[in-house]
């Protein structure tokens, strides 16, 4: 075991941040127990279940096998930086409004992972969505309010953008 | 105004679930927080030779080391809470370390304390254990026979209990037109919440207070039991469950490893933490079912089931559970004959000690096994005497004038109309133009098959006398005091321990409707020992069924007191009180009124009351309900079997389901939802695996195979609306019915493609390579 | 039972009784057991070795038992083995049958292997490629020196 400090920094949903960890850490433990951010949840360790689903530099990552020296220099947005309640992302106010939760344990997760998906394919059928959440495992829902949340979303956010003239 | 009860209304729960501001339990920190790591047993049977722990202690960072013989004398065994009279129960002693002996895989012989969870495993890989390793065992019917390995010498044969409830005789077997013998067995499976199990454990050395955080669905039995097995007084000891990830049985149960984590930090003055990882949750968390069936069924050739003869061998692991030996005997057992009307039945039941995890709770507890075995029965049924599965269903469910209807086991439920689900079940699937088409894809090489399963489920636990009488260690009645503060808004305490249920919406909605306040002014307490006086907890489908019923009764208590200050302020007759909206008036003139925040601040003031009456406006319920809750409904899943491969695809599903009054119908399809998964995840894919001798061979999620959103189609579902008379709002459990319901459905469906190519039974899952192979024989399992 | 392994491996141009004497020699065997650190005679036909794996999930210092019962020189001999480390243990019971074959000797090996720990739990179903792999290496190894031993 290499003892050794390294320096790792990342910018967190917007703000630099950065710590001397030990090079085995891992950056869902960098992100929880270092820098608080404990929205993201670790389910499996073993990269099944997602649930440790954040973006780095972008794209869905989960987080819970990647090392945070990997991480080195990426930028990361965990659930914290996508909407608060006051003005929640789409993808959060679709969850909320389609039931897509019950625990929530998933939650970020999952959500991180459609923002993803939805950049990819923001015109999904429902099967798409289905394969689209393949990385993700939810023991509450059955998923079918999932689904339904990821497809409200997508029309939020096309509608958001044909308003925007993004289209 | 129109009423909450009965509206879609989005979950209160949510904002702060959706914005990563919920407190799961390890997203707290304490000051001086410690971590453990528990070192488990590799060996299903294995004497602890020796344990050293020298290196472990010498590791930087490491407070604390601790043995069962360290414990021995200090902590008490963890005993199970459900003694069924006349099973004469043989309750062997789980330690929390064991001392001499390990009996599973995952048995825990040692903990390490540290100042992190990574100096805390590494730790723990220091500790080395000599073992001496014993004969084992992991097949219950294995275990039963004349020189399989025993696992306690106080324990012969390895039976921890035998219980036999109803009577058949073979006379009622033999004098009957068709007989039918078959195997039902429902596999092990891990309740696998997202979140797994933990605990942190605060003791105050100064007030000698213990703060208990565990992963608990009914914070106050984890403090009676624990209590008792910490030798620590109840007053003491609070128990307090933080946001939780999901339960589904696996957090019923008093486990050892709260207990150690309460030890060691009342040991080491410090706050000690400990959190599952995955691996250890499928070594070391309850597991479910494991119940290994044989049933004989006698009935007419005409389709009408006149006995049933069960015997169970039901697999409950190396200790007894917290509510283990409850499970086969009453959930299963007194539920043999399901919705229907037959006249005898017969259940014995065997639980049987194994080198394995304790089995508990999961989801259903009981009734997935007992509907899995009867539905696959009336299936089989139906086959043999040529005659359609719905027909046999129809001509013999109990009928909607029999209710209250007492069941072959002597179980009286409450009330249902089976004919009317399984009605709209056939109508939604369009169930005869599906057999048209099965008949013509078959024609075609392609082989669908359409599964029917009719459930009962017992649910809505319970009547206290009842659980007495059948041996549970405590009372499932339901607490709420409803406390309205000056301005008129409510906390309400409920003894419920919702993690994902939406208690704190559906029960606002029983109070808002009764108060006529805003929503928004009710605020709900629970999963706390400390603020919640009393509660049994959330399992059985109980939770509105008595405890919302028990929040509504309060609520009805403070709507009373209101009156009767309201009638002294407007200075009317009671009788003559209205309220309506949240305002009380006078009959025939309500221009004299006062408004609900009046009154509430009135009674705080206690400026002016009537006569003799206390200041203050808060009122406590503890309802005890006179019977169970019994839902039921139909299931129909369409699948279809890729003969060249043995992949199942599911087509369709049709769940016709009826929880009595329903108080929010996206929450109560969120609860149908997530037990079709759970169900159907049975019965197609997941599966505990250990070896004849009781290694693990499955622990992790890539060795567990969890149901997945594209494993499903669009489930097609709807309510029937029977109301339960045994409740206020007229509710039933719902949070169980569609995995009670949807085993069988998915099982019958695969036997019904498979049947014309001679294939009669394949044990669950139902997992392509083993479907590959029954087709490939033509005839019974591989 | 845990896994069963079965692996045939064919010693080209070597007679039965060269695969044999290689086989049987301590020194031999130590250099083909990959990354073999220790491996002492700790009594008769009893060895002690200590042995670095590192396949996915299985990874770390294993300490072994080796025993040789059953022998029949040169056509066949039993090798109990019972391995220690961290990811778990290892128990083996193979048997091992030579037989001459027109290329030159066919070894065959049947084992019963199981395992605890890790290994079983999340491993399981890597125990049976990675003992092929590990296998593999080691019979490659001791044809060259049993080729080199007869001068080839």
């Amino acid at each position: 075991m290499n003892n050794e400090l390294v320096n790792v920094s990342i910018t967190l949903n917007g703000e630099k941040v950065s710590a001397e960890v030990e090079p085995r850490m891992l950056l869902i433990h960098f992100i929880r127990d270092i820098m608080n951010a404990t929205g993201s949840h670790i389910g499996c360790d073993t990269s099944q279940c997602g649930n440790c689903t954040i973006l780095v530099d972008g794209r869905s990552t989960k987080s819970c096998t990647v090392l945070a020296v990997h991480a080195d220099e990426t930028e990361v947005i965990t659930v914290e930086g996508i909407g608060t309640t006051e003005n929640l992302h789409p993808i959060q106010k679709a969850f909320w409004e389609e039931h897509g939760l019950q625990c929530g344990y998933c939650t970020p997760g999952a959500m991180m992972a459609s923002i993803d998906f939805l950049s990819q394919n923001p015109d999904p059928t429902d099967d798409e969505i289905r394969e689209g959440l393949d990385g993700i495992i939810c023991r509450c829902t059955g998923y079918e309010f999932i689904v339904n949340a990821v497809r409200s979303a997508a029309k939020m956010m096309n509608d958001d953008s044909a308003v925007k003239g993004e289209v | 105004m129109e009423k909450m009860v009965g509206q879609r209304i989005k979950r209160k729960e949510d904002p702060k679930l959706i914005t990563g501001n919920g407190m799961y339990l390890d997203d707290m920190k304490i000051p001086g927080l410690l971590h453990a790591s528990i070192v488990r047993s590799p060996h299903p049977h294995a004497n602890i030779v020796s344990i050293d722990k020298e290196k472990a202690l010498k590791h930087p960072g490491v407070v604390a080391v601790y043995t069962g013989k360290d414990l021995e004398g200090k902590i008490n065994p963890v005993p199970t809470s459900w003694k069924v009279p006349g099973m004469d129960l043989i309750e062997t002693k789980q330690y929390p370390l064991a001392i001499n002996t390990a009996r599973y895989v995952g048995d825990g012989v040692a903990m390490v304390v540290a100042d992190s969870k990574y100096t805390a495993r590494d730790a723990a890989e220091l500790i080395e254990v000599d073992y001496e390793v014993l004969p084992s065992i992991a097949n219950q019917k294995e275990a039963r026979k004349d020189g399989a390995p025993q696992i306690y010498d106080e324990v012969p044969g390895n039976v921890a209990f035998k219980y036999v409830a109803g009577e058949v005789t073979d006379e009622d077997l033999e004098n009957a037109e068709v007989v039918m013998k078959g195997s039902y067995n429902t596999q092990r499976v891990a309740p696998s919440p997202m979140e797994t199990r933990n605990s942190l454990a605060q003791y105050n050395p100064g007030s000698g207070d213990l703060k208990l955080y565990v992963g608990s669905q009914n914070p106050h039995i984890h403090r009676m039991v624990l209590s008792e097995v910490l030798n620590f007084p109840e007053h003491k000891l609070h128990v307090k469950v933080a946001d939780m990830g999901g339960g589904f049985g696996g957090k019923i149960g008093v486990y050892p490893d709260e207990a150690l984590v309460s030890y060691a930090s009342m040991d080491l003055k410090r706050p000690v933490k400990w959190v599952e990882t995955r691996n250890e949750h499928f070594q070391s968390a309850n597991a479910g079912r494991d119940m290994m069936v044989d049933l004989e069924l006698a009935g007419t050739k005409d389709g009408k089931i006149t006995a049933l003869r069960a015997v169970n061998h039901a697999n409950i692991g190396a200790y007894l559970a917290t509510f283990g030996p409850g499970n086969p005997t009453i959930d299963f057992g007194l539920m043999l004959s399901g919705a229907y009307k037959i006249e005898k039945a017969q259940c014995t039941t065997y639980g049987m000690y194994t080198n394995t995890m304790s089995v508990d709770s999961y989801r259903g507890a009981g009734k997935p096994e007992v509907t899995f075995m009867l539905e696959r029965a009336v299936d089989d049924f139906a086959r043999k005497i040529n005659m359609d599965p719905i027909e046999v269903r129809r001509i013999n469910f109990a009928s909607k004038e029999e209710f209250p209807f007492t069941n072959a086991q002597g179980l009286i439920y409450d009330s249902g109309d089976y004919v009317k689900a399984l009605d709209r079940a056939v109508e939604k699937s369009d169930y005869h133009a599906l057999r048209q088409k099965q008949e013509e894809l078959r024609e075609e090489g392609r082989y669908i098959g359409i599964g029917i399963s009719s459930y009962v489920e017992l649910s809505g636990f319970g009547p206290s006398a009842v659980a007495g009488a059948i041996g549970f260690q405590g009372g499932i009645w339901e607490n709420s005091t409803v406390r309205v503060h000056p301005g008129g808004t409510v906390t309400v305490y409920t003894g419920t321990s919702p993690h994902g249920q939406g208690h704190d919406t559906t029960f606002s909605q029983i109070v808002k409707d009764k108060l006529g306040i805003p929503y928004e002014d009710i605020n709900f307490v629970f999963n706390d020992t400390r603020a919640v006086s009393m509660g049994w907890g959330t399992y059985g489908s109980r939770s509105l069924a008595v405890g919302g019923n028990a929040v509504g009764l309060a609520t009805d208590k403070v709507v009373e007191k209101g009156r009767r200050i309201a009638a002294h302020l407007l200075e009317a007759e009671v009788e003559d009180i209205e309220f309506e909206e949240g305002v009380y008036s006078v009959r025939d003139d309500n221009s004299r009124r006062k408004t609900f925040q009046e009154i509430a601040k009135a009674a705080n003031f206690a400026w002016s009351l009537p006569e003799g009456m206390e200041p203050g406006l808060e009122e406590q319920t503890f309802f005890d309900p006179s019977n169970f809750t019994y839902p039921f409904g139909t299931h129909i899943a369409v699948v279809e079997v890729d003969i060249e491969t043995g992949e199942i695809e599911i087509l369709r599903y049709i769940a016709v389901d009826d929880s009595g009054k329903i108080v929010n119908p996206t929450v109560a399809e969120g609860q149908i939802l997530g037990g079709i998964a759970q169900g159907v995840g049975q019965a197609l894919w997941e599966g505990v695996q250990y070896d004849e001798k009781g290694q693990l061979q499955s622990g992790s999620f890539m060795d567990y195979a969890m149901p997945k959103a594209n494993f499903f189609p669009k489930i097609e579902m709807e309510f029937t609306e029977t109301l339960s008379p045994v409740n206020q709002l007229g509710s039933k459990g719902v949070a169980e019915s569609g995995t009670t319901g949807s085993i069988a459905a998915a099982a019958n469906a695969v036997m019904d493609a498979l049947a014309p190519l001679g294939v009669k039974h394949i044990e669950l899952p139902l997992k392509p390579e083993k479907v590959w192979r029954a087709i490939q024989k033509g005839g019974a399992e591989s | 039972m845990g896994v069963e392994i079965k692996h045939k491996y064919t010693f080209k141009n070597l007679s039965k009784q060269e695969v044999w004497d290689t086989i049987q020699d301590p020194e031999a065997l130590q250099a083909a057991l990959p990354n073999c650190e220790v491996f002492e005679e700790v009594g008769d036909e009893k060895y002690k070795t200590v042995m670095k794996v590192n396949m996915g999930a299985i990874k770390g210092e294993f300490t072994a038992d080796v025993q040789q019962i059953d022998k029949s020189e040169p056509d066949s001999y039993r090798l109990l083995v019972k391995a220690r480390g961290k990811p778990g243990e290892i128990e083996a019971n193979a048997k091992m049958v030579l037989e001459e074959i027109a290329e030159g000797t066919e070894l065959s090996c049947e084992a019963d292997v199981s395992t605890t720990g890790l290994m079983a739990t999340v491993g399981q179903r890597m125990v049976g490629g990675v003992a092929k792999v590990v296998l593999g290496q080691f019979f490659k190894d001791i044809e060259k020196q049993a080729k080199q031993a007869a001068g080839q």
